[in-house]
Order: C-alpha cells, then sequence, then structure tokens
C-alpha cells in the first residue's frame, strides 16, 4: 500500500522533469509524420469525409443543401441510365487497359533487359509517352493519328483497307482512349525492367542445362519470380484505370454519344458542369467500393499465385 | 501682342479649368494605391489587346496595380463557377449574359453599378442594354460590352468554285446542298454543330411563328412546332446542306475554326455570333473569300432569331477596392484610347463613347460591323437568359444529346422533342 502511493506521488514528478524537451524525444516519430499527417487530415480525410455527408444530400454548388440524409442520390446512380452506361463503360475500359498495359510492358521490359547496342535509349524513348500525361499536345497528337483522314486511316489506305470513323463511331471510340492508356506503358516497364534484373543468372543457366527453351524459362523461371511486381503492377494500374480523366477529357469529351463517358468524367460534368455535388459525390463513392471491391479481390487471390522469396517451399 | 498672348493664354486656362472641372477627372488623391485583379477568356488577339488596354490604364492612374488571369473558353466557366461559390474569384469578371441570372440570381456575387454611376458614365450605354444586365432585385450586375446574335457566313471562293450563288433563301440553300454534292460529295455548303443546330432551329421556328422561345419562365413551343424544328434541322443533313454530327466528329478538330475542312474550304458556311467570327475569318486559307450573308428570308412570315449581350463586365461584392475597380472598368468600357486599342476585340462596343473613338480610329473590323448591324436591324426576338444554362448548353447538357441523337439516329424527332422539352422544362423550374 505504501509503495502504491509512493509511485502514484512519483508519476507527476517525472512528468514535469522530462519537459517539453522529453515530450518531444517521446514522440519523435509523430513529428516527423506530422507534416503528411497535417496533408492528409486536411486534403485526404476531410474532403473523403465531406463528400460523404454531401452524398447524402441534395447538395447543389449555388443552391446549397435543402434535403439531408437521403439515399435518392445513390438510389439514382444505379437507375439512371445514363451513369449505369458510363459504369459499364468504366468496367469495359479497366478490363482491357490493365491488361494490355501490363502484357506490353512486360514484353518491352523483357526485350530491353537483353544486352543490345543502345539499350539505354530505347529504354528512355519507350518511357517517354508516360511523362507526357494527359495534355493538350497529347489530344492534339491523337487526334491527328485518328480522325477521319489521319495518320492511321491514311498507312491503312495505302494498304488498300478504308479505315472507319474512330473518332465518331462509338464501336471504336473507346478503343482510342485504351490505346492512349497502353502507349504510356513507361513507368511499368522501368518496374518490370528492376525486377528482371533481380532474377539471378543461375537460374537460367539452370533452366538452359535442364533443356527449357526460351519460352519455358520465360514462363517456368521469370514470370514466378516477378509475380509480385506483377501483382503490384496490377494493383496500381487497376485503380489509374478505374479513376481515368485525362484521355476521355482532351480527347473525346465524353463522346461520342457518351461512348467514351467513364464514370470519372460523369462526375465531373456533375460536379462542375451541373453543378449537382451531392450526385457527384454518390457516384465517387460508389466508384471507391468498385476500386476496394477489385484491389481486395486482388489481394485474396495473392495467395494463389504470387510467391515471395521470403515463403518456404 | 504680349496683352493679346496673356489674354489668350487665360482663356485657354479657364476652357482647360471648365474642361477639368466638368470632365469626371480623377486625381492621385481620388483613389487609393492598390493591387486589383481581373479575369477574362477569349484568343489571344483579345488577351493581347486586353493587356495593352490594362497597360495604359495603370499608365494614366499610377498606383493602381491591375493583376490578370485570362484563358481560352474551355474549362473556363467550370473555374469561374468554382471560384464564385469559394469566394475566390477575381475583383473584376468578364462574364456571360447568362452567368447573371445563373450565378447571381441573389445579388450576392456581383456588386450593383447603379451604385457607382459617379464613376462609371452609364449614360454611354443604352438604358434597353443596361436593363438586360440586371439581376432580379434590380441591381445592375454587369455592364454590357457588345450586343450579338447568330449570322451566316459564307466562303465565298468555294461558292464559286462549286459555281452556286450565296443563298439568301432556304430554298436556295437548299438547292446549295444538291449542287455541292454533285460538285464533290467531301463539300457542304455549311456546317452546324449540335449548340448551331439548337439556335438554328429557335430562328426557324422565331421565323415561322414569331413567338419568342421562352417567355416568362415558360416555353412557349408545344411538342408538335420542335418536331417540326428538329426535321428542319434534320432536312438539312439530308439534303448535303450540313454534313453528319459524326462526320464533323471525326474530323478530330476542336472546333469549327481548327476543322480542316473550314480551314481549305470544304465546308463553306457557318451559322455564328457576330462578335466571334473574326476568328473563322483568320482560320481561312490565304485566299479565300469571307463574306456575311443573309438572313433566310423564306422561312416565315417573322423576323426570327434573337439578340443577347454578347458578354459584359462585372465587379465582385468581395472586393476591397470597388471604386478603383469602376474606374477600371469605366475605362474599358468608356475611354477612347482603350476604345483604340481594344478595337471589336468583345463585338462591337455599345458604349457610345467607345464606338465614336473606335470608328473614328477606324481599327473596327469591317466583317464584325458589317454582321452586327445586319442581326440589330433583323432579329426580332428576345432570348431567355436561361437558354444558355450550362445545364442545356454544355457538352454533356441536353441540346448536345438531342441535337446528336439525331443525327445519329438514335432519337425519333419525337422522342428529341420530348427529351428537349424535358430538358427546358427541368432548367425552368
Amino acid at each position: 500500500m505504501a509503495n502504491k502511493s509512493n509511485s502514484a506521488a512519483a508519476i507527476p514528478h517525472r512528468v514535469k522533469k522530462k519537459g517539453i524537451k522529453g515530450f518531444c524525444r517521446d514522440n519523435i516519430g509523430f513529428f516527423f509524420i506530422l507534416p503528411w499527417l497535417i496533408g492528409f487530415l486536411i486534403f485526404k480525410l476531410y474532403p473523403m469525409a465531406s463528400s460523404l455527408y454531401y452524398s447524402f444530400t441534395d447538395y447543389n454548388l449555388f443552391q446549397g443543401i435543402s434535403v439531408v440524409g437521403t439515399l435518392q442520390n445513390y438510389i439514382d446512380v444505379f437507375t439512371t441510365s445514363k451513369i449505369t452506361k458510363a459504369m459499364g463503360i468504366t468496367f469495359r475500359y479497366a478490363f482491357i487497359t490493365v491488361p494490355l498495359k501490363l502484357i506490353f510492358a512486360l514484353f518491352v521490359a523483357y526485350i530491353l533487359n537483353f544486352k543490345i547496342k543502345g539499350v539505354n535509349l530505347f529504354r528512355t524513348i519507350y518511357y517517354i509517352p508516360s511523362i507526357l500525361g494527359g495534355s493538350v499536345a497529347i489530344a492534339v497528337l491523337w487526334k491527328a493519328v485518328f480522325r477521319d483522314e489521319g495518320l492511321l486511316n491514311g498507312a491503312l489506305a495505302l494498304l488498300g483497307i478504308t479505315g472507319p470513323s474512330w473518332l465518331s463511331d462509338t464501336r471504336y471510340s473507346l478503343m482510342v482512349i485504351c490505346l492512349l492508356r497502353v502507349w504510356q506503358f513507361g513507368s511499368s516497364m522501368v518496374i518490370f525492367l528492376a525486377a528482371l534484373k533481380g532474377v539471378s543468372a543461375d537460374l537460367y543457366e539452370a533452366a538452359s542445362i535442364d533443356g527449357a527453351g526460351k519460352w519455358r524459362q520465360f514462363f517456368s523461371v521469370t514470370v514466378p519470380l516477378i509475380t509480385p511486381v506483377i501483382f503490384y503492377n496490377l494493383v496500381t494500374q487497376l485503380c489509374q484505370a478505374f479513376q481515368e480523366f485525362n484521355g476521355p477529357y482532351i480527347i473525346t469529351s465524353g463522346g461520342p454519344r457518351n461512348s467514351t463517358t467513364l464514370l470519372s468524367l460523369l462526375i465531373y460534368n456533375s460536379a462542375f458542369k451541373q453543378y449537382d455535388m451531392g450526385m457527384a459525390s454518390a457516384m465517387a463513392w460508389v466508384l471507391f467500393v468498385i476500386l476496394m471491391f477489385f484491389t481486395v479481390i486482388a489481394f485474396l487471390s495473392q495467395k494463389y499465385w504470387v510467391f515471395y522469396s521470403d515463403e518456404e517451399g | 501682342m504680349k496683352k493679346n498672348g496673356l489674354r489668350r493664354a487665360i482663356a485657354v486656362g479657364l476652357v482647360g479649368a471648365m474642361a477639368l472641372t466638368m470632365a469626371p477627372a480623377v486625381s492621385a488623391a481620388d483613389y487609393e494605391e492598390c493591387t486589383i485583379t481581373i479575369s477574362w477568356w477569349g484568343g489571344d488577339s483579345r488577351h493581347e489587346a486586353t493587356l495593352e488596354a490594362i497597360d495604359a490604364f495603370m499608365e494614366a492612374y499610377p498606383g493602381i496595380t491591375v493583376e490578370s488571369t485570362y484563358s481560352a473558353w474551355d474549362g473556363w466557366e467550370e473555374k469561374m463557377a468554382t471560384a464564385f461559390v469559394a469566394g475566390t474569384e477575381q475583383d473584376i469578371n468578364q462574364v456571360n449574359w447568362n452567368w447573371i441570372t445563373q450565378y447571381d440570381s441573389d445579388g450576392s456575387i456581383f456588386l450593383n453599378l447603379y451604385d457607382y454611376a459617379d464613376t462609371i458614365d452609364l449614360t454611354q450605354i443604352g438604358e434597353s442594354y443596361l436593363e438586360m444586365c440586371e439581376a432580379s432585385d434590380g441591381s445592375l450586375a454587369a455592364l454590357p460590352a457588345s450586343m450579338t446574335g447568330r449570322i451566316f457566313y459564307w466562303d465565298k471562293t468555294t461558292f464559286d468554285e462549286v459555281g452556286v450563288e450565296i443563298p439568301t433563301t432556304l430554298e436556295e440553300l437548299l438547292a446549295c446542298g444538291e449542287a455541292f454534292a454533285a460538285y464533290d460529295e467531301s463539300y457542304y455548303p455549311i456546317a452546324l454543330g449540335e449548340y448551331d443546330r439548337m439556335i438554328l432551329m429557335v430562328y426557324y421556328l422565331e421565323s415561322v411563328y414569331g413567338t419568342d422561345w421562352v417567355v416568362d419562365n415558360e416555353l412557349q413551343y408545344t411538342a408538335e412546332q420542335i418536331q417540326e424544328g428538329l426535321e428542319f434541322i434534320q432536312s438539312l443533313e439530308d439534303a448535303h446542306v450540313t454534313p453528319t454530327i459524326a462526320k464533323i466528329t471525326g474530323d478530330g478538330a476542336s472546333s469549327l475554326d481548327q476543322n480542316m475542312n473550314w480551314i481549305d474550304g470544304h465546308y463553306a458556311g457557318i451559322f455564328e455570333w457576330d462578335s466571334s467570327a473574326s476568328k473563322y475569318e483568320g482560320a481561312l486559307e490565304e485566299g479565300r473569300e469571307f463574306v456575311v450573308g443573309d438572313y433566310l428570308t423564306d422561312l416565315g412570315e417573322y423576323q426570327g432569331g434573337y439578340t443577347k449581350v454578347s458578354l459584359g463586365w462585372a465587379i465582385s461584392t468581395r472586393t476591397e477596392h470597388p471604386y478603383e475597380c469602376a474606374l477600371l472598368l469605366n475605362y474599358l468600357m468608356n475611354d477612347a484610347d482603350a476604345a483604340v486599342i481594344l478595337g471589336s476585340e468583345r463585338g462591337i462596343p455599345v458604349s457610345a463613347s467607345a464606338l465614336a473613338a473606335a470608328s473614328e480610329a477606324g481599327i473596327l473590323n469591317e466583317t464584325t460591323v458589317e454582321a452586327n448591324g445586319k442581326v440589330l436591324a433583323w432579329c426580332s426576338n428576345a432570348l431567355d437568359p436561361y437558354f444558355e444554362d450550362s445545364t442545356l448548353k454544355s457538352s454533356d447538357g441536353v441540346y448536345y444529346d438531342v441535337m446528336a441523337g439525331l443525327s445519329y439516329g438514335d432519337y425519333s424527332v419525337e422522342e428529341a422533342a420530348e427529351i428537349l422539352i424535358e430538358g427546358i422544362n427541368d432548367v425552368l423550374g
């Protein structure tokens, strides 16, 4: 009992002695992350919490909020044909671009991993489209390539083929946007290249002695060893694809006939052209849930196809 | 001799003093040294002229610094709408006419310029023009820079190549479609985008029925009449008068003035605002003759079509320097030096003093003057500001949906009319 009261009395004394210096020393980690934390709270958490709240209101940018606690926006998201159509297009876009981009990036990285003359120059050239991003210059370039009398149809005409109207035919317009994303494969390629460099030459040598050809080596040695990187690229590319905005915004403005209106573009239009922030927020949250769903699926599937070096067996 | 000279000097001095007291003279003591901000959208020539006029203002009013924000139209309205809500707009803003009703319905965004009538010479601007820029509470939300309307413009060189006269009636226009198709399938008398078609349809219906499109927040046309208008638009496509929307989209140009088919004369006409036609003229290949057309006389019994305030200048209620802003606005609107610098960059000025100075200097674009004269002389209908509401006229709005849907064959005229009416009534409330 006496010991207990002694220690209780000692606590305030110790705290007092530590002072600000001691507090800082004990929480130094917190101070290191403080800039990020402030940024996160102001620029991420607060807007996310606000948009969640707005999604349950009829918030109009100029008329304010008159109804709170309604599910109408969410009902409209799943019952308005324009929005469900945009969801469908977003799924198509993501499921076309992500595999194509990963395959293409891996293929080019594999080639650039060989010791060929001027390989650094090729690596730089292939990376350039990625740093161009979505800009007016890209819009001009893409339109010049895909317009009715553009470079692509000009090339097809040389082969005696009459090319379609890529930009105005609703069957092809999404492909134009997909190709832009696939063309910008540089960042995935660089990550794959780094992973490929990490694969030990001994393994190829052993496989070669066992009689494995180049294809067998690729599928039985290379691919299994870089699955963590494939997984990483898959998740990041999936997230980017579902959030794609620049391509359809700068090249087609969502047209023709909404055939390239992805959900992100519809969110933008709803928020900044129709000023319907409530609906835009609801759509954004639905998009977030879709993204989370696919990310969780990807993570759960890891144990079936991703091999980490620290795993046994 | 000396006596006369002295008398003359005194007389000149007195006249000068009188003039100084009569004019709305501003000395350094009248205003504060401050920095004010201004924003506008437009093309390069408008940017250059406005910057030059602002430099001239800063020279005339030392101590006032003006910071400018300007850009092309694309994305500008979204940016400004957000700024109006967030309270981050500039002190002075170039505004579209419909912004007054759309963004300033309660008068909280734009300053009442009637309160600054001592600083801004409102007598230079016609009363009827000022009334058009009044908010619902009767305050003057903006100063109109110019009046504008849609009119036909033709690339005469192409018409000469095809061997037909420039049309002045619908019958002639339809005949031109036939002649152009016979000459070369890739040539068309006129290129009409989605919004052009909407305005042309209203012009057609007003010519036939004489009634304004919207009166007192109510659409004045029945579903059958609108179907008739849509059939008229569709007939132009069918008769090879205008390319389909798919054809124009496939050209891959952001706007018609950047479309190669317009630049080289394959599309030989436009239906455009008189205040912005100069950019289409400037885009044409060298040597092509750009002429102002006439309204089609056989559309109906009435002189359809409407005029509207092309754009205006408004002062934000949040400005800390309203008086200095009013000085700049008065300078841009009414000052002779500014008028000579700005010319017809914002259309033919409605300010009498600016118009006189610019005319005297001979710097007004002749095509714009001619077109503006024809527009003001012909158009007899009024425009409801909600006609240009962004919900209707933006690229994902109802007008685009209806006109493109009709052209692509996604909608019948009955469906298109129904969607259009529903969309308009939603906006009108």
